[in-house]
C-alpha cells in the first residue's frame, strides 16, 4: 500500500535555470565509482552461481566452408565436461565469418575444462574460395553470390547527376579524390555473453547488454517461459558502443543450454570470438569530386560510395555532410563481404562520412588558396558551428600557427600542423521510458528506472534529478537501474537514452514534490508550487521563515511512502535542432620516419542542460580518444586468400593507449541555452579523426586519403618510399 | 601436498617453471591425451612433473588462503574462479598479456595475472584490487579515481588502479611522463586516460603527504 501522489497538473514540470542548479550542471561523482574502483562491481562476466557451468562456442576460423565432420565424442567423454553438441553437421555450410562460423558448443565445470573440450571437438571442412572478404572479391564479375540480395545492392541516390556534373564542370577550383575507411571494431572490454540461472520458479538472465528492459521478452521467447518468469539484471556492464542490443548467438545458446543442462550457464565470447562475431563499424570506399567558386563557396559535389558492412547494409549518410553545397549528386550502395553484419557503432556512418567530407573540404580550401577555417565557416550556415570553430581554433593556437594557408616546405625534421573537423547528431529524446520515485517517511529516497548504464553516467542522473528537485545531496538518493523488474528503460541507442529517461525521472520527481508540498501546506501554510527546496529544507517562497527540514517533511507521510511515476514529456528535452560539435587537432609528423604524434586535441560540444559536467567531459574525451584511435591505428585485416582474421586480438588490432594520449581539452558549449536535456555521446566521436588527418596534411603536405594514417602511408605520400 | 613440499622439493629446481611448462605441454599435446590425463583424479608427481589439481596456500591480500589449482591454472583464473569468494575485481579481457585489465601486484610489482601460473606464486605476496580498499574506505588511488571521474564502464578500472598504485608506491612524486609509462601496459576503450592521469597525480600528492607523516601503509 502506498499513498499515490496527487497529480493535479497545476504546474507542468520544468527544469530550473542552469544558474540555480546545485546538483545538476556541476561536477558530480558518479555513484558507481566506489564499487568500480574497488573491484566490487559485479559485471555479467563476474557472476558466480553455485553449480554454474562454463559454456563455450566452437567456431571455424574462416568464412565460406562446407563442413565435412563435426565430432564431439571425445569432448563428451572428458571428465568435467557436462555438455557437447555439434550445431552443424557434414554437408552444412558456414556462409560467413561470424556467428554462422559456430559448429559446436560445449560446457564444463571450469573455463579451462571448457577450453579443453572445445579443442577436443574434431572439426573438418572444405573451404569455398575465394573467401569473399574484400571489395575486389565481392565486385568481381565472376564472384560467387554471397547474399541472396546480390553482392552489390541497396543503392540509394539523391540529387541530379546532370546538374551536379554541370556545376562541377563550371567550378574554378576542383578536387577529385578517392577515400577509404577500414572496418572498425567496437572492442568492448567485456566481451558479449550472458549468465543464465534457470529455475523452476523463474529465470534470471545476467547479460552484458545495452538493452535491459526489452531483453525480457526476447529471452522469455528463447527460454520458452512466460515473460513474467524472466528477469533481466545488468547493473554494470563493460562497454557496448552499439554492439550489445540483442542477445546474439551467445545469448540464444546460453538460453538453450540453461534449459538443456538444468544448471546455471556462463557463456561469454573469448576475445578472438568477439572480433569474429560481435559486429563492426562498416568500411567505406568513396569516389568523390567537389568544386568551389572564386569566393570560396562550395558549388558542386558528386559522390559514389560503397558501404561495406559484411552481410549488413553498411552505414553512410548521404553527402554533403553538414556543409552547404550548391548542387550535389550522391549515390551509395552496399557491397557485401562474407563477414558478420555491421552493427550500430557510436554514430553509425557519421565518422566515415565526416572523414570523406572534411578531407574533401580541406583539399578544396588548399586548392583555392583559402584559409581552411574561414573556408569551413563560409560554407556552414549554423552560427553554432561558427562560434565552436572559432573557440577550438583559439584553444589549439590556430591564429599563432605560421602555416595556416598550407604546409611549410618539407625538410628532414619533425613538422607540426593543425586541422579541423565538425560533427552533427540528433538531439532530444523519445517516449518509452518510465520512472518511479519513492519517498519514505524516514526521509530515504529511491529513484528507479530499468535503464542500463554503459559507463555514460545514467545511474548518476537517475539520482541527481530528484536530488536537485528536493534540494538534497546526491548521496541522499538511491538510484536503482539495470533490472527488468523496474519501470522500463529504453535501449541505449542514438544517444537517445538521456533524452528518454531524464524526462521520466523529472516528471516523477515533479509529481512527488507536488505531493509533498500538499502535505507541507497543512503544516506551514502556503500553496503547492509556492515552496523553495534547498539545502535539505523547504521554505515558503512568500515567507522564507516558515520552513521544515527534509526529515520533518517526510515524517508528514505517516506510515506509507509517497510513490510517483513519470513518463516522457517532450517539453523537457531539447528540440530537434540537433547537436553540434567542433574539433581541432595539433600533430607532429616526423618526415623521416612517418611517425605521427597527436599533441593536442580540442573539442567543443553543445549538450543541452549539462547534467553532470564531469561525465560530459569524460564522454568528450572518450570521443576524441576513439577518434584518434580510428585515425591512426584501427583496422580489421582479413587475409584475402585464406580468409583468416589477422587482427583478432589486442596486439594485432591496436587501440590507443596511455603513451598516445595528447593534451586534451573538452569544452561544454554553455552558449547552448536550450531548456532541455539530450544525450551527446555520439556527436563527440565524429570529428576528431578528420581533424587529425587534416593536421597531418597541414604539417607536411601528406594528404592521406585512407584510414588508418600509418607511417608507411605518410612516407609514400611524401615520396620517400 | 603442502607448500613446504613444493618449496623444498627433493631435487632443487625440480619445480622450476620449465618443469611446469613441460607438464602443461604434455597435457595440451593432443585431445586424446588430454582426455586421459584430465580423468586422472588428484595430484601426481613424477620426475618433477606435476599433474592434476592440488591444494596450495597462497598469500592473497595479506591473508593465507588454500586454493585448489592445476599446474596450468593462471593466476587470473585462480583469482576469478578458484578463490572463495571469487576475486572478480581482476578482469579478464584479452587473456594473453595485451591489455592490463588483470594487473595485480606481486611483491609490489605490477604483473599481468593472465601471464602467470598460479603455482609460480607460492610464497609471494599477491595483491588484488580488492585488497587496496573497500567502497567505504578507499585507498588514495581509488579515492582519486572517483574524484576525477576516471572510470566509465569500469572494466579496465581495476587494472589501472593497480598499475597506478604500483607507480605511486614506487614514487609518489612520479611526474606525468612516469605515470604514462607506468600505465602504458593498460588499455581503456571508453577513453578515461586523461582523468586517470589527473587522478594519479592527485593520488601521488596524497601519498607523498602520508609518507611524510609516517602513516603510509
Amino acid at each position: 500500500m502506498s499513498a499515490e501522489s496527487k497529480s493535479n497538473g497545476a504546474a507542468p514540470a520544468a527544469w530550473k535555470a542552469r544558474g540555480d542548479m546545485t546538483v545538476l550542471n556541476t561536477d558530480l561523482r558518479r555513484l558507481d565509482g566506489p564499487i568500480k574502483v574497488t573491484g566490487r562491481a559485479v559485471y555479467p562476466h563476474d557472476r558466480r552461481i553455485p553449480g554454474m557451468v562454463y559454456a563455450r562456442l566452437v567456431l571455424v576460423p574462416v568464412p565460406r566452408t562446407t563442413i565435412t565432420k563435426v565430432d564431439v565424442t571425445a569432448a563428451k567423454a572428458m571428465a568435467g565436461v557436462v555438455y557437447a553438441e555439434a550445431t552443424k553437421e557434414a554437408g552444412d555450410e558456414t556462409k560467413l565469418l561470424g556467428d554462422d562460423s559456430c559448429v559446436a558448443v560445449v560446457a564444463a565445470e571450469s573455463p579451462e575444462l571448457a577450453r579443453d573440450a572445445a579443442r577436443a571437438v574434431l572439426v573438418e571442412y572444405e573451404e569455398l574460395l575465394p573467401p569473399m572478404v574484400t571489395r575486389e572479391q565481392s565486385r568481381d564479375a565472376d564472384a560467387p553470390e554471397i547474399s541472396r540480395r546480390g553482392n552489390v545492392e541497396g543503392e540509394q541516390s539523391e540529387g541530379s547527376a546532370e546538374d551536379a556534373a554541370a556545376a562541377f564542370g563550371g567550378a574554378p577550383f576542383q578536387v577529385r579524390a578517392t577515400y577509404e575507411v577500414p572496418t572498425q571494431h567496437h572492442v568492448c572490454l567485456e566481451t558479449h555473453g550472458a549468465v543464465i540461472d534457470a529455475r523452476e520458479d523463474g529465470v534470471t538472465v545476467y547479460p552484458s547488454t545495452q538493452m535491459v528492459s526489452m531483453s525480457q521478452g526476447i529471452y522469455a521467447g528463447m527460454l520458452k517461459r512466460p515473460a513474467d518468469e524472466v528477469r533481466i539484471v545488468c547493473e554494470v556492464m563493460g562497454g557496448g558502443f552499439g554492439s550489445k542490443f540483442g542477445p546474439g548467438l551467445e545469448g540464444l545458446t546460453a538460453s538453450r543450454l540453461a534449459s538443456a543442462i538444468g544448471r546455471p550457464v556462463h557463456l561469454m565470447l573469448d576475445r578472438a570470438q568477439e572480433f569474429q562475431m560481435a559486429g563492426n563499424r562498416s568500411a567505406a570506399y568513396a569516389e568523390l569530386s567537389a568544386g568551389a567558386d572564386a569566393e570560396g563557396n562550395l558549388v558542386a559535389l558528386q559522390g559514389e560510395v560503397d558501404r561495406m558492412g559484411g552481410m549488413g547494409g553498411g552505414s553512410f549518410p548521404n553527402l554533403p555532410y553538414i556543409y552547404r553545397v550548391g548542387t550535389s549528386h550522391f549515390t551509395s550502395r552496399s557491397v557485401h563481404f562474407a563477414t558478420d553484419a555491421n552493427r550500430a557503432m557510436r554514430a553509425p556512418g557519421h565518422p566515415q562520412a565526416a572523414f570523406c567530407m572534411e578531407s574533401l573540404v580541406d583539399e578544396l580550401a588548399a586548392k583555392g588558396g583559402f584559409d581552411p577555417l574561414e573556408f569551413r565557416k563560409r560554407n556552414l550556415e549554423s552560427p553554432v558551428y561558427h562560434r565552436q570553430l572559432d573557440r577550438v581554433a583559439r584553444e589549439i593556437g590556430w591564429h599563432e600557427h605560421p602555416f595556416r594557408m598550407g604546409p611549410a616546405k618539407v625538410d628532414d625534421g619533425v613538422m607540426e600542423g593543425i586541422g579541423f573537423g565538425i560533427a552533427q547528431w540528433y538531439s532530444g529524446g523519445r517516449a518509452g521510458a518510465e520512472a518511479e520515485l519513492r519517498i519514505h517517511p524516514d526521509g530515504s529516497v529511491v529513484s528507479s528506472c530499468g535503464v542500463q548504464d554503459l559507463g555514460t553516467g545514467a545511474r548518476t542522473y537517475v539520482a541527481a534529478i530528484p536530488a536537485e528537485e528536493f534540494g538534497l545531496r546526491l548521496d541522499q538518493v538511491t538510484a536503482r537501474i539495470g533490472d527488468s523488474d523496474l519501470p522500463p528503460g529504453v535501449p541505449s541507442g542514438g544517444s537517445a537514452t538521456t533524452g528518454a529517461v531524464t524526462p521520466a525521472i523529472k516528471t516523477a520527481a515533479h509529481q512527488a514534490r507536488e505531493g509533498l508540498e500538499a502535505k507541507v501546506v497543512d503544516a506551514i501554510g502556503g500553496e503547492v508550487g509556492g515552496f523553495v527546496w534547498k539545502d535539505g529544507t523547504v521554505h515558503r517562497a512568500d515567507e522564507p521563515d516558515r520552513s521544515m527540514d527534509w526529515k520533518a517533511v517526510c515524517a508528514l507521510l505517516g506510515t506509507e511512502p509517497l510513490v510517483a511515476r513519470g513518463a516522457f514529456d517532450p517539453a523537457l528535452v531539447t528540440d530537434d535542432t540537433g547537436l553540434h560539435g567542433a574539433q581541432a587537432a595539433r600533430v607532429s609528423v616526423d618526415t623521416l620516419t612517418g611517425e605521427i604524434r597527436v599533441l593536442k586535441m580540442v573539442q567543443m560540444q553543445d549538450v543541452g542542460i549539462p547534467l553532470n559536467r564531469a561525465a560530459l567531459r569524460s564522454q568528450m574525451n572518450g570521443g576524441m580518444i576513439q577518434a584518434l584511435s580510428y585515425a591512426l591505428f584501427e583496422e580489421r585485416v582479413i587475409d584475402p586468400d585464406l580468409g583468416l582474421m589477422l587482427t583478432n586480438n589486442l596486439e594485432d588490432y591496436k587501440i590507443a593507449g596511455a603513451q598516445e594520449m595528447p593534451e586534451m581539452v573538452a569544452i561544454i558549449d554553455d552558449e547552448d541555452t536550450r531548456p532541455g536535456t539530450t544525450g551527446m555521446a555520439e556527436a563527440s566521436v565524429i570529428g576528431g579523426h578528420c581533424a587529425i588527418a587534416n593536421a597531418v596534411y597541414n604539417a607536411c603536405g601528406a594528404r592521406i586519403r585512407s584510414l588508418p594514417i600509418t607511417p608507411d602511408k605518410v612516407l609514400a605520400a611524401l615520396g620517400r618510399v | 601436498m603442502h607448500n613446504d613440499d613444493l618449496e623444498t622439493g627433493a631435487k632443487p629446481g625440480a619445480l622450476s617453471r620449465r618443469a611446469f611448462l613441460k607438464g602443461a605441454g604434455g597435457v595440451a599435446a593432443a585431445s586424446g591425451a588430454l582426455a586421459a590425463t584430465t580423468e586422472s583424479p588428484g595430484p601426481q608427481q613424477a620426475a618433477g612433473v606435476l599433474q592434476g589439481e592440488m591444494e596450495i596456500e597462497f598469500h592473497i591480500n595479506g591473508e593465507l588462503q588454500k586454493v585448489r589449482v592445476e599446474p596450468r591454472t593462471t593466476l587470473l583464473s585462480m583469482l576469478r574462479h578458484k578463490t572463495e569468494p571469487a576475486l572478480t575485481g581482476t578482469k579478464e579481457v584479452c587473456d594473453r598479456g595485451n591489455c592490463g585489465a588483470c594487473t595485480v601486484l606481486i611483491d609490489d610489482k605490477p604483473q599481468y595475472a593472465c601471464m602467470l601460473l598460479a603455482v609460480d606464486l607460492i610464497g609471494k605476496q599477491i595483491r588484488t584490487v580488492e585488497g587496496l580498499g573497500t567502497p567505504e574506505a578507499m585507498s588514495p588511488v581509488q579515492e582519486a579515481f572517483c574524484a576525477h571521474d576516471a572510470s566509465m564502464c569500469g572494466f579496465c578500472t581495476p587494472g589501472f588502479v593497480m598499475a597506478t598504485t604500483a607507480v605511486l608506491e614506487n614514487n609518489p612524486a612520479a611526474d606525468g611522463d612516469e605515470i604514462r609509462r607506468g600505465l602504458s601496459g593498460n588499455l581503456c576503450r571508453c577513453g578515461t586516460y586523461p582523468h586517470i592521469f589527473s587522478a594519479a597525480e592527485d593520488a601521488g600528492r596524497q601519498m607523498a603527504g602520508q609518507t611524510k607523516g609516517g602513516e603510509r601503509k
